[in-house]
């Protein structure tokens, strides 16, 4: 008997992601992904002044604050073919991974670990074995046996109050929940330390963009960042000695307790690299340039098409016409005017709603394509476009995950396994890993430049007449993120973001191919349809951004899930 | 509140305005924060915050406080334009839902792992909304432009009620919401 199973966990509210999946003997046969709301950035955005573009960008999405800024002055300096001055690019490099570091710690622990953790056999661990696992896994400071016992007495008080909380919709008991008493109370502690370094990695953005959520600093043409090494009220060494004893204590979670507990939790459900994997084409832009003209990046771009690493294509810029001519949105499945496909600087989003149409339009999200493909974006890509170009950051930490994983589960996990819901988990900390490397690296190239004397960080833009257009990427948490502008006389003609949700959580397109979510989920288990954590799992590991989500609270609130008999 | 307090980081008491200025009313939240900076002078002990739509990073804003103050949109029965006061247990009342993405609206959530992390504020005043348009635009509908003012004044007996008043300015200045200014059609 098949049933559907529509996921919408607030549905009198516009502006979230919906899942429908068809489970038929307990496996998903079919599967839909829509996001219910509206957008068109570019009704904001055409007519007004290129310069201050930016500001509204960061405000499409407020967990992506900082991505969209970038991109946005990214975009906009490709159009002036303007490079910057080198410490710029640096304070935004640094910038972009404090960001991208606060954003995979909260995914992993906060968004993700319950879905794998039931702390309702926290009061059954005990702290003293809970206390060796975490000291046989790495060298952690905060897996001691008081640690373990406080973190305990915390959920004991917390279920026996009968005040739930953030526990009250948790799926426990479920079947698929099978990790000892012992390894939930580890990680569910480092759930608790998590919260610290989330505050640090923030603390380096408000240093130095001003201000957060909203950074206040960019600027086409650089940074407003000023440098003066005598005077106090500037960006001094003082600062940026600041930021590296921030960036020093994030380093030492990510690497030794977030790091290590991907792999533990990947060794430990070892066969969630078999489910998921989804489309297996692969798009990631490069990024943290190192140098103003952005000649060379420290994370590698490029394409793989049918998980086959051997066809990987770089890209090696916001220039590279495999990229630049790569890129359409396809609107047939999607609530917008006309069919088929076009290309950003061209496009239109003319809204056009039907119902929710299993066979025609479904979804506010456009198809993105690549060469004509669909294409999964994100940590996972990130990963697998750089180890397929042997970059050497990107292979010591992959390699040393799986050799942690492989030893965890008992088998030998690979590089080809990584195409998979466990997988994305996985290379998300891969990359958090390498991140806290690059960090110190570029908080270096700073250093050495102020110390060198340089005190530039800003030029101004000039605007030719005419018509001229960009596109500014960046490699965001969720994956490449693109910003196409169309600058005229020095006003925006049109502004179109192809998001990494967009890419991961498109609809069908032309051909009837679904997007990542949806293929990923086809072959996922289900074992219990009233409580679809199989299914939240997978779609948890993409990190989904419906960067529409507009935020009104729900003071009725509703059940997440409905089952239908079909 | 001491005034030894007045250097803590973060502030003790936290005003966080929260919604997205780009879809009509749910602009709420940040509009009262700017009308606010424009009318009164805060002590230190106060920090005013445009939170945006934050999700779940929100707990990064409310841990480590005393008191906080959040305005945002509402969904529940009423009038568009129609402020509602929740105090903390009001909120405990509330089911947390299950997520899917980061950002679905945390608020709750966001103060219940505050409380576990040990971070969690005393005092909690929600002061809620009822939105009449979420349209991608940047201006307010009249009844919710029309609260706007009424909101600030709730957030100012809040803070009074605290021991942390702000000052009234002897010239107000015009509040700073950039999100509503024309674009340069025609420059």
């Amino acid at each position: 008997m098949a049933i559907r199973l529509t996921i919408d966990p607030i549905t009198r509210i516009e502006g979230h992601l919906r899942v429908d999946v068809v489970v038929d003997r307990g496996q998903v046969t079919k599967a839909w992904a829509s996001c219910t709301m509206w957008r068109g950035i570019e009704t904001i955005l055409r007519g007004r002044d290129p310069r201050e573009a930016w500001v509204f960008a960061q405000r499409f999405c407020g967990v992506c604050t900082t991505v969209h800024a970038m991109a946005s002055v990214r975009a906009v300096e490709d159009a002036l073919e303007m490079p910057i001055p080198p410490n710029a690019q640096y304070i935004r490099n640094l910038i972009l991974i404090a960001h991208a570091l606060h954003d995979h710690i909260v995914h992993f622990y906060q968004l993700s670990a319950l879905d794998w953790v039931d702390v309702t056999t926290i009061p059954k661990a005990d702290p003293a074995k809970a206390a060796a696992i975490g000291e046989s896994l790495s060298e952690w400071t905060g897996n001691s046996r008081p640690e373990m016992k406080k973190v305990q007495d915390k959920v004991n008080a917390l279920l026996s109050s009968g005040q739930l909380g953030i526990f009250q919709n948790g799926y426990w008991g479920h079947p698929a929940m099978t990790l000892e008493p012992e390894v939930n109370l580890l990680l569910f502690a480092h759930y608790l330390q998590a919260l610290d370094f989330q505050r640090q990695a923030n603390k380096v953005v408000a240093i130095l963009g001003a201000k957060t959520p909203h950074i206040q600093n960019l600027a086409v043409g650089g940074v407003m960042n000023a440098i003066n090494l005598d005077n106090v009220a500037t960006f001094n060494m003082d600062r940026l000695w600041m930021v590296k004893g921030l960036f020093d204590g994030i380093i030492a979670f990510v690497q030794q307790a977030y790091f290590s507990d991907a792999c533990a939790l990947g060794g430990l459900y070892p066969d969630w690299f078999r489910y998921g994997a989804g489309v297996r084409n692969y798009l990631a832009v490069p990024d943290l340039p190192t140098d103003g003209a952005a000649t060379a990046y420290d994370l590698p771009g490029g394409t793989i098409f049918d998980g086959k690493l051997e066809t990987i294509h770089p890209i090696g810029g916001p220039r590279d016409e495999w990229w630049r001519a790569g890129v359409v949105e396809d609107v047939t499945h999607a609530w917008y005017q006309g069919a088929g496909a076009q290309q950003p600087w061209v496009g239109e989003t003319i809204p056009d709603y039907t119902d929710f149409q299993d066979d025609g339009k479904y979804s506010w999200v456009k198809a993105p394509r690549f060469q004509g493909r669909p294409m999964q974006v994100g940590p996972l890509a990130n990963v697998l476009v750089g180890y397929a170009q042997d970059h050497p950051l990107t292979k010591r930490w992959t390699d040393l995950a799986l050799q942690r994983v492989s030893a965890a589960a008992r088998r030998q996990i690979t590089v080809d396994d990584l195409q998979s819901t466990m997988g994305r988990y996985l290379a998300r900390a891969i990359r958090s890993a390498m991140l806290v490397d690059l960090a110190n690296r570029h908080w270096e190239f700073l250093a050495n430049g102020i110390g060198g004397g340089d005190a530039t960080t800003y030029v101004p833009p000039s605007f030719p007449r005419g018509a001229v257009e960009g596109v500014g990427f960046h490699e965001a948490p969720r994956g490449s993120l693109s910003h196409w502008v169309v600058v005229e006389n020095g006003v925006l003609k049109n502004y179109q973001a192809v998001v990494p949700t967009t890419w991961n959580a498109s609809p069908r397109d032309e051909q009837g191919t679904p997007g990542p979510y949806e293929a990923s989920l086809l072959g996922n288990p289900v074992a219990d349809s009233d409580k679809p954590l199989e299914v939240l799992r997978t779609v948890h590991s993409f990190d989904p951004c419906m960067a529409c989500a507009c935020h009104v609270l729900d003071a009725d609130g509703q059940t997440v899930a409905t089952v239908k008999v079909l | 509140m001491s005034g030894a307090r007045d250097s803590r980081f973060p502030a003790p008491v936290a005003v966080v305005g929260l919604g997205n200025v780009l879809l009509g009313d749910d602009g709420f939240g940040p509009t009262v924060i700017a009308l606010l900076r424009a009318g009164w002078e805060f002590p230190a002990a106060v920090e005013l915050i445009d939170g945006g739509t934050p999700g779940l990073h929100l707990v990064a804003l409310v841990h480590g406080r005393d008191a906080i103050v959040l305005i945002d949109t509402v969904a529940g029965p009423g009038a568009p334009g129609e402020l509602r006061r929740y105090r903390r247990e009001d909120l405990e009342r509330l089911p947390i839902l299950a997520r899917v993405s980061p950002h679905d609206p945390a608020v709750l959530e966001a103060l219940a792992i505050a409380d576990l992390a040990g971070g969690g504020a005393q005092t909690v005043l929600l002061v809620g909304l009822i939105p009449a348009s979420l349209a991608m635009e940047t201006t307010l509908s009249p009844p919710v432009r029309a609260a706007c003012a009424a909101a600030a004044v709730l957030v100012v007996e809040e803070l009074t009620r605290l021991g942390v008043s702000p000052r009234l300015r002897r010239e107000a200045t015009a509040p700073d919401a950039w999100w509503m200014r024309h674009s340069t059609e025609n420059p």
